[in-house]
């Protein structure tokens, strides 16, 4: 490898690093943790999910209504249209200890929570 | 006290107790409802021309038109604008993209140091880079995003002429959840420096600092009242080491989600104190206006 190579080299790889660091990617990426949640009737089943601090999530949400609906939450930071008797997934980085609430975007009365510890 | 130093004083005192009527009757009554069945809010837009740290959902896109109008200079009459059509989106769950075009209108007759115009005209272009730094958890009140946006223009801000011009506004946009789904406070730290070409050749560089804090009171789901202030700083180096002049701005703001895909702010700034580098008259109105109103209206989608 010639010098000029590493040196064309070594700014893009700040570059990336800058980049890995800004999006949050963790260096090596952890193994996710899996929570699934159905949404059936207008209602979050089960309405209370639990999962482990510092490790990312991947949430799974299964639509049985008939229609679509928005998983959505604004401090888990995300929005997810499931289409009717659809499934949606949603990666979700690795949270602190606390309750994450989620709801329905398009049905008010539909709501539930992610308590991390 | 000349007549229109008294004029400005009652501005003042109006504006003050416009603002802190609205905090204090909207807070009683935002008071006695439960606000432990609403949903989060986003903090971005509840504070004004005070930036929160919300940096929106991610797979979020938003169409905004944030238009912001100035008014009072010394002496004649000067009214001006600079609209932003805003595209952003969030790529992932820290950071936010903006970037868009600036349409900018230019009222101006008899205004010392400004030529007289009237215009309207496309003047340029922006991006913005948000960045969610700290973020608010239920155990963590607090949450800071750092923000990054470049802008050029061809078209001056404040006299409206021909120019290249480019900006770098740095900011620091913080929040504190004060009372869960109720209280907010905002605060933001700005370093702006900016470059002119004029139309002469002569190059122009200039930088504003400053800071603001804001208090909002969410007294529906759907409507945020508050009020905030702003101390600004300007300098004809980008470097801060030519202090021409600093201005101290107050006023009440407001933002209404009319559905939960479309909502709009409002807020209006009037220069309470204010003094330029050699000049014995009160209020600053050479750098900055007497009076600033912003008009924010978003579609999420």
């Amino acid at each position: 490898m010639s010098v000029v190579t590493i040196m064309m080299r070594k700014p893009l790889l700040v570059l990336a690093g800058v980049v890995g660091l800004l999006a949050g990617v963790p260096a090596h990426a952890q193994q996710a943790v899996e929570v699934q949640v159905s949404y059936s009737k207008g209602q979050f089943q089960p309405g209370e999910l639990r999962a482990p601090a510092d490790k990312p999530i991947t949430l799974r949400v299964k639509n049985l209504d008939a229609k679509p609906m928005e998983f959505e939450s604004k401090s888990l930071r995300v929005e997810k249209v499931v289409a009717a008797n659809g499934e949606g997934v949603i990666n979700v980085r690795a949270l602190k200890p606390g309750r994450y609430e989620f709801y329905d975007d398009f049905n008010e009365k539909a709501r539930g929570t992610l308590t991390v510890q | 006290m000349h007549r229109q130093e008294v004029t400005q004083y009652r501005h003042r005192r109006a504006t003050i107790a416009v603002a802190v009527t609205c905090l204090a009757g909207w807070g009683g009554v935002a008071c006695a409802e439960d606000a432990s069945t609403w949903r989060d809010i986003e903090t971005k837009y509840i504070f004004g021309f005070t930036t929160g740290s919300g940096i929106g959902l991610e797979g979020e896109k938003e169409f905004t038109v944030d238009a912001i109008g100035r008014f009072g200079k010394r002496g004649g009459h000067y009214a001006a604008s600079e609209t932003k059509y805003e595209f952003e989106f969030t790529p992932s769950q820290f950071i936010q993209i903006e970037f868009g075009a600036l349409g900018s209108t230019h009222h101006i007759s008899g205004v010392t140091d400004l030529d007289d115009r009237r215009q309207f005209a496309l003047g340029g272009a922006f991006a913005e880079l948000r960045y969610l730094a700290i973020e608010r958890t239920s155990s963590n009140p607090l949450a800071v995003t750092l923000a990054v946006e470049p802008t050029i223009r061809r078209i001056d801000e404040t006299g409206g002429a021909r120019v290249r011009n480019f900006e770098l506004e740095t900011t620091i946009n913080a929040d504190l959840e004060l009372i869960r789904n109720r209280l907010f406070a905002g605060f933001n730290l700005l370093y702006e420096p900016e470059v002119t070409k004029l139309a002469s050749g002569e190059t122009q560089r200039e930088a504003k600092f400053g800071g603001s804090a804001a208090l909002a009171v969410r007294v529906a789901p759907n409507v945020v009242l508050g009020a905030e202030a702003w101390y600004l700083r300007h300098y004809d180096a980008a470097n801060l080491t030519a202090f021409t002049g600093d201005a101290v701005m107050l006023g009440p703001t407001l933002y209404w989600a009319f559905t939960p895909k479309m909502f709009m702010t409002a807020a209006w700034n009037v220069q309470v104190w204010g003094r330029e580098v050699g000049s014995p008259v009160s209020l600053n109105l050479a750098e900055f206006q007497h009076h600033r109103v912003k008009l924010k209206f978003a579609w999420e989608f």
